[in-house]
């Protein structure tokens, strides 16, 4: 039994070892075509975006900014606050199903063109080669002994990479708080605790993964790296290498006949491979590390232009158009199934239903709140008090009076020291107020009474129509 | 513990870390938190830092007893000394070559 265990314990280890196998540092060779032209379009969309939003301004402030420390989120020209919470879940269920969507019809589309991992590891890469060279100056640099051009290089490299991640960090941290006061504050050494921290950690986050991650953070730390396959069905298109065609692969002159040698139009160069920044070879199949950057597209393409045959060898194919050997027209046509019909209604109605809610928004919310300490029992004349509290929110950025009203029982008398009351932009106030009722006999316990707040414009012209918020709460009577 | 396994504990971690985060502060405002009864005075900006690393802590917590719970019984048993002559004086299976050291 005992030597048993010994045995059953090895494969453990074993097994331990070979979880991840140790990593091979990739070289990814530089490819240029239409797929590598697009990526660097989406580069360049996704940081203009990103480097250059909180720099915008939008009445008077900062045009995108999520004031985290005042709970409000400013996006153009609307506020949100804590209370719009639906907004985010919609926010998250038109990101899910844009995910589905384009997973079912194209494959790993936001991880090849738009995903953050692919964009940083891009540019990195790029001042990667500016400062190191093609692939192999950089292989050789690495093997080569320790000198001080080597090591100017990598501090150089290095530098740089820094120098981008404190600037992400910055600007990441620049849409939590405004961006303008927080460059002064840079300047003059004088951010707070945690802007510095976050900061640096946004910025060292940038730094590892796009410089040293890379490709790992694809193969070990993406959930959606995961499960991606589930949502590929047989017309899904994904970058295929046409076996049929390439096989049996082989070295050749270039003016040899491959038909007489016995050869596919696959030169077996490598090139696929050299290219792939995740390091795979896309001619065993497809692969979940296959992040759909379409990389090998390219560089295959250029190599069958160099050798005189027909582009495609590996292209964005589906499953039965390679089986079915359907041409380009009876693929596309494909595209329009079921699934992907569902996606699209799905992602059509919850984007017309979250625009057609935000436009009747109303700008104005009310929250009573009665005061759980009891009551005071009148003065003798059968009058009873309740304390309340009026959260009233003015939620967009216009100026507006407040008019506190109540009903719903006879002689009920409100008492605020302020009424009306004046909220400047996206301001909330709470308003204590007392109700007075004189209860006819015979009336006890909870009472339905309804405050009625009429919000107007100030600043302008009298509001036309002021808005009316009706909110009801309970008059206890002892 | 090896590096691989630290990966897997904090960062499955800091992903449902930062989405407790993001729902926990949607639904309370910090400034209205008390702590053992009496205002928090920090700031929002800190309570919120200050929180995500609790919530990190908590989900840490709970991926490490993962691993942890993931231990076989043969490693459990396993002697920490595989060399068996290398064991204690007195210990049954120091003299025995064919001893277990699983």
């Amino acid at each position: 039994m005992q030597v048993k265990a010994v045995e059953a314990a090895k494969p453990v280890q074993a097994e331990e070892q070979t979880l991840y196998e140790i990593r091979r540092k990739i070289y990814p060779r530089a490819v240029s075509g239409h797929f590598a032209s697009a990526r660097w379009a989406m580069v360049l969309l996704t940081q203009l975006i990103f480097y250059g939003l909180p720099w915008l301004s939008w009445n008077d402030r900062q045009a995108v900014l999520f004031d985290l420390a005042s709970r409000k989120f400013y996006i153009f020209g609307l506020v949100f606050w804590p209370q719009d919470i639906v907004y985010l879940t919609v926010i998250l269920i038109l990101a899910a199903y844009s995910l589905f969507l384009f997973t079912a019809v194209a494959g790993r589309l936001w991880c090849g063109y738009a995903c953050p991992q692919t964009v940083y590891t891009e540019i990195f890469l790029w001042i990667e080669r500016r400062v190191e060279g093609e692939r192999l100056a950089r292989m050789k640099l690495d093997k080569a002994p320790l000198s001080a051009a080597k090591v100017g290089r990598k501090v150089l490299k290095h530098g740089l990479w820094i120098a981008l991640a404190l600037w992400t960090g910055f600007t990441f941290v620049g849409y939590f708080t405004p961006i303008q006061t927080l460059l002064a504050d840079v300047f003059a050494l004088g951010t707070g605790p945690w802007e510095t921290f976050w900061m640096l950690f946004y910025g060292f986050a940038t730094y590892g993964n796009a410089g040293w991650m890379r490709e790992q953070v694809c193969k070990y730390m993406c959930p959606y790296a995961r499960f991606q396959g589930v949502m590929f069905d047989p017309d899904t298109l994904v970058i295929t290498y046409d076996k049929d065609r390439g096989e049996p692969r082989g070295a050749r002159s270039k003016s040899a006949d491959p038909v007489k040698q016995g050869l596919g139009a696959c030169v077996d160069c490598g090139i696929c491979v050299q290219v792939c920044p995740t390091g795979i070879d896309i001619r065993n199949g497809l692969q979940y590390e296959c992040i759909g950057c379409a990389a090998c597209i390219d560089g295959c393409n250029q190599v069958m232009d160099k050798m005189g045959y027909d582009r495609g060898l590996i292209r964005y194919a589906t499953e039965n158009a390679v089986k079915q050997h359907l041409d380009r027209g009876g693929m596309f046509r494909r595209v329009l199934r079921p699934r992907v019909l569902l996606y699209t209604g799905i992602l059509l109605a919850v984007t017309i239903a979250a625009i057609v809610t935000l436009a009747h928004r109303v700008p104005v919310k009310v929250d009573v709140i009665r005061d759980r300490v009891p009551m005071a029992a009148g003065s003798g004349d059968g009058r009873v008090e309740n304390v309340y509290r009026l959260q009233v929110m003015n939620t967009d950025e216009t100026p507006r009076r407040f008019t506190i009203t109540v009903a719903g029982m006879p002689g009920l008398t409100l008492d605020s020291r302020e009424n009306p009351v004046e909220l400047g932009g996206a301001r909330s106030r709470m308003i204590p107020v007392r109700v007075n009722a004189v209860p006819s006999a015979g009336v006890h316990g909870s009472q339905s009474i309804e405050f009625t707040v009429k919000a107007e414009t100030i600043g302008g012209a009298p509001d036309p129509a002021p808005l009316v918020i009706v909110e009801t709460a309970r008059f206890v009577v002892p | 513990m090896s590096t691989q396994k630290l990966i897997h504990i904090l960062w499955p971690a800091f992903i449902v870390g930062g989405v407790a985060e993001a729902i926990f502060f949607t639904l309370f405002d910090p400034m209205e938190l008390t702590l053992f009864g009496s205002d928090v005075v920090a700031s929002r900006t800190t309570i919120y830092s200050v929180g995500f690393f609790c919530f990190w802590a908590m989900t840490a917590s709970s991926s490490a007893l993962t691993c942890f719970f993931q231990r076989t019984a043969a490693e459990i048993n396993r002697c920490p000394i595989p060399d068996p002559t290398q064991r204690p004086v007195g210990c049954p299976k120091r003299d025995d070559p064919n001893a277990c050291c699983g």
